[in-house]
């Protein structure tokens, strides 16, 4: 009974999967507003060939930085969690 | 045709690759087949034509992500020691 | 602990060609597939294999987590600084400052395809150096100190 539940279970999710899979319709997205005005305009008003460095470092400037801080964050975050302690380093345990 | 069959055999690959990663008990060897998978979906990703994200992800998933997990087991004993 | 010959010998092969094709990715970002972080994180892996094929000592006796860490800050500083010169001309943050000025990687580009030229773009190569050295750095630092984590048996 209850291998008959997780397989029916298991078979109703990868129908699912599948449908969606099957249904959805690739690289056609609904609106195409912005894209067309990338792909004209972009290479003549930053001057680089690669349209997806031409939109991540100028039009979407802001975004890189964003990530460039998250980045550095991690970073932080790394050398906090794995620091070495040195020997005469006093350190109480909560 | 030709690239139907290597974007079929790409997908299969891609399911074999993550089907051995949990069938295989030693640690090193899942490491190394994570990072057969992940060299797959870069693969998938250039022939899907995003050659940019292809690269991040040979870069990070097949390098990066298989070093880590390498480190971890550095630290952890082979199977069979613990046995004895 | 150091890894067995095979794997040492393997990687001091692959080690400068790893570092040619993530500066070549990194260099010319504006004109093929990739860029700043696709680059940094080629280049990254070279390292993080260095790193992953010798010991810790061996590592910390040649290049140490400071120096990774001070090229990770130099890059984020070029980026934040090549953006905020932006206002020296008048114009607001993040704007491509460089095609205004100078005769520095300032080429007109046709539209369509064509045969790309490195001095085109304006300060997307600039940008795109910055975000790769500090990717570079980011990415190993961060595998470093995981690397120092860990129990060393030997």
């Amino acid at each position: 009974m209850k291998n008959l539940v997780i397989g029916a279970t298991v078979l109703i999710l990868s129908l699912g999967i599948l449908y969606a899979g099957v249904g959805l319709e690739f690289g056609a997205p609904p609106f195409t507003d912005m894209d067309d005005y990338f792909v004209s305009h972009g290479q003549e008003q930053t001057g680089g060939n690669n349209i997806v460095t031409d939109i991540v470092f100028d039009f979407r400037g802001f975004d890189t930085l964003g990530e460039a801080t998250v980045l550095f964050t991690a970073v932080l975050g790394a050398g906090l969690a794995f620091r070495k302690r040195r020997e005469d380093e006093d350190y109480e345990y909560e | 045709m030709i690239e139907l069959v290597v974007h079929a055999a790409v997908l299969v690959g891609l399911i074999c690759a993550a089907l051995l990663v949990i069938h295989f008990r030693d640690l090193l060897s899942a490491a190394i087949a994570f990072g057969i998978f992940s060299f797959l979906l870069s693969l998938e990703f250039y022939i899907l034509q995003a050659p940019d994200v292809a690269i991040a992800e040979a870069g990070i998933g097949a390098g990066l992500t298989t070093a880590i997990f390498i480190v971890a087991i550095r630290g952890t004993r082979r199977m069979e020691e613990v046995k004895e | 602990m150091n890894m067995s010959k095979i794997v040492r010998s393997a990687a001091n092969l692959l080690f400068p060609f790893i570092l040619v094709f993530g500066f070549y990715i990194v260099l010319h970002g504006h004109l093929t597939p990739g860029g700043g972080f696709q680059g940094g994180a080629v280049i990254a892996t070279g390292f993080v294999l260095m790193f992953v094929a010798y010991s810790y000592d061996f590592i910390t006796g040649r290049i140490g987590a400071e120096s990774l860490h001070t090229t990770e800050t130099i890059g984020l500083v070029l980026f934040i600084v090549t953006a905020l010169v932006a206002i020296v001309f008048g114009v607001t943050f993040f704007t491509n400052w460089m095609l205004d000025v100078g005769p520095v990687l300032n080429n007109p580009v046709a539209f369509g395809p064509n045969p790309g030229d490195l001095n085109t773009a304006g300060f997307i190569p600039v940008m795109n150096l910055a975000v790769g050295i500090e990717v570079l750095g980011a990415l190993s630092v961060i595998v470093l100190y995981m690397l120092s984590g860990t129990k060393e048996e030997i």
